[in-house]
């Protein structure tokens, strides 16, 4: 599903984010991507989102070859099937919890009757069928959270990207997404999340993937943080 | 749903944004006005040349009892002149409709003659306009004590010498467009920088908006696209509000002016309906180098 061979990333001013990583992930899997800040957790995610493109090496994801998509075309395509997750939930706060999922889909051109069935569903899914008609700022964190998961979710991606998506919540409140995020694992999206979260590592006993100054030093599968 | 999107999306920008929006409006307004104002003076000149000079270089009129033969001969011995290239007779039925032309404006001028009045002419182009005297010359005119030239050749009421005035006519003629078209540019240079700052502005203010779009997988155009319409909306009611204005300049300034100045012919309505579709070029043209310049490098996936 997910495929880095080779990956090097350095930056204008020299500073190398990654450093020839090579990471095979399968479809259905649950992976976390540790390691402290710097290491080149989030670059590897804004590659995979072709927001950046590498120095050198490939990148896949669903099979097809990152640096060959065009910019008006394939990109918008390829992050149809991504489903993002961030620590700050990117929310709009002026939309309301229905507006802010159905936004996702109506700037992708979903018709009106999709929309009208898949939102609800979704935020059904999430937890948050009573709440269709609040604001962002009617919300706890863990429900903004749960918010951006279903925008995240409603198009159906083959692949979550989660960029320390509990790193705003308490511990009980990211134990509730962590759960979420198993939930929609297992219908079978492809679920990476990039944390510093050493609790819920080691809670979850899934892949883990340690980052360190753009290396991987560590790929564990039913791995613990450190 | 989808033309509903771009629209919804153009007039709630519109909204966030309307106090610069309507700046933009306003100096595409002024901007295409002055352009539109800058084709129609240019017009009026032209016609102020027409009804003075005719839009030829030499006039030779003819006296309306001249008969066939010596219309003939009279073309003759100018069509030989080596400094002239081209000699067209002009009958009174030619003459008259001509002027109706030119004084379509001004119906007094036309109502208070009859077809008669309009003297017959050659309307005469110099091959080389310097050798203008061979003209007088061989039709054996020498100027009277008004200047005016008497000829001996018979038929030959007058020879009147353009040259002059059409010179000095198109002179101003060339400094007015040049002026009113540079002042126009500099608006229109104007317009573009306006509206393409009120499309940063939009996009700047809906940047969280245009991330989680770009996110999401929604193309370039559908990003741009409400952005696009709103620059073209805006140049476009910049268009609008130009032409409404020069039609109530038409009708409240140069309308009042006909027969006032009885021997000025003035544009006409079609004269300004001539010029619409150029102010209309001039918005789009406005809308899609606002929205080049506005779009660039903002907007990149």
């Amino acid at each position: 599903m997910i495929s880095l061979q080779h990956v090097t990333k350095t930056y204008k001013n020299d500073v190398t984010a990654l450093d020839d990583v090579s990471i095979e992930i399968e479809k259905g899997e649950f992976v976390f991507l540790v390691g402290p800040s710097g290491s080149g957790k989030s670059s590897s995610l804004r590659l995979l989102l072709r927001e950046e493109e590498p120095s050198h090496g490939e990148v896949f994801v669903a099979g097809k070859n990152l640096a060959k998509l065009s910019a008006w075309s394939g990109v918008p395509k390829l992050r149809r099937n991504l489903g993002t997750v961030f620590q700050d939930f990117k929310l709009l706060p002026d939309k309301t919890v229905f507006e802010n999922v159905s936004f996702a889909l109506e700037v992708i051109g979903k018709a009106k009757h999709v929309i009208d069935h898949r939102v609800p569903e979704i935020l059904e899914y999430v937890g948050l069928g009573e709440k269709l008609n609040n604001y962002p700022d009617e919300l706890s964190g863990g429900e903004q959270q749960r918010v951006s998961i279903a925008r995240a979710c409603v198009n159906r991606p083959l692949v979550l990207l989660a960029d320390e998506p509990t790193g705003n919540l308490d511990p009980n409140t990211s134990v509730d997404i962590m759960r979420l995020l198993d939930k929609v694992n297992k219908i079978g999206t492809t679920v990476v999340m990039a944390t510093h979260d050493q609790a819920i590592v080691d809670a979850m006993r899934k892949r883990v993937i340690e980052l360190d100054r753009g290396k991987v030093v560590r790929d564990q599968s039913r791995g613990v943080y450190s | 749903m989808r033309v509903e999107y771009y629209f919804r999306e153009t007039a709630s920008g519109m909204r966030r944004n309307g106090t610069i929006a309507f700046g933009a409006v306003m100096t595409a307004f002024i901007a295409l006005f002055l352009f539109g104002l800058a084709l129609l003076i240019r017009r009026e000149i032209a016609l102020v040349i027409e009804s003075i000079t005719g839009n030829v270089q030499v006039q030779v009129y003819v006296d309306d009892n001249a008969d066939v033969q010596t219309i003939d001969q009279i073309h003759s011995i100018l069509t030989q002149l080596p400094a002239v290239a081209n000699a067209d007779f002009e009958d009174k039925a030619a003459a008259c409709a001509r002027a109706a032309q030119i004084f379509q404006s001004n119906p007094t001028i036309i109502e208070n003659t009859t077809c008669d009045t309009w003297p017959r002419s050659f309307r005469v182009t110099l091959a080389d306009t310097s050798q203008y005297a061979q003209i007088p010359a061989a039709l054996g005119c020498e100027p009277d004590a008004n200047k005016q030239l008497q000829c001996t050749q018979p038929g030959v009421t007058t020879v009147r010498d353009w040259r002059d005035v059409l010179d000095r006519l198109s002179a101003i003629t060339t400094a007015v467009s040049l002026g009113l078209f540079g002042l126009s540019v500099i608006m229109l240079i104007s317009a573009v920088v306006l509206v393409s700052n009120t499309l940063r502005m939009g996009m700047f203010a809906r940047r969280k908006e245009i991330s989680i779009m770009r996110l999401v997988g929604a193309t370039n155009w559908r990003i741009r696209v409400p952005f696009l319409i709103e620059g073209g909306s805006e140049a476009l009611l910049g268009a609008a509000l130009a032409i409404v204005t020069l039609f109530l300049g038409k009708v409240f300034v140069v309308d009042q002016l006909a027969g006032k100045i009885v021997w000025l012919p003035l544009v006409r309505n079609s004269d300004v309906l001539s010029v619409l579709p150029w102010v209309f070029v001039a918005a789009i043209f406005v809308a899609a180098v606002a929205g080049t310049v506005g779009m660039r490098r903002y907007l990149d996936v």
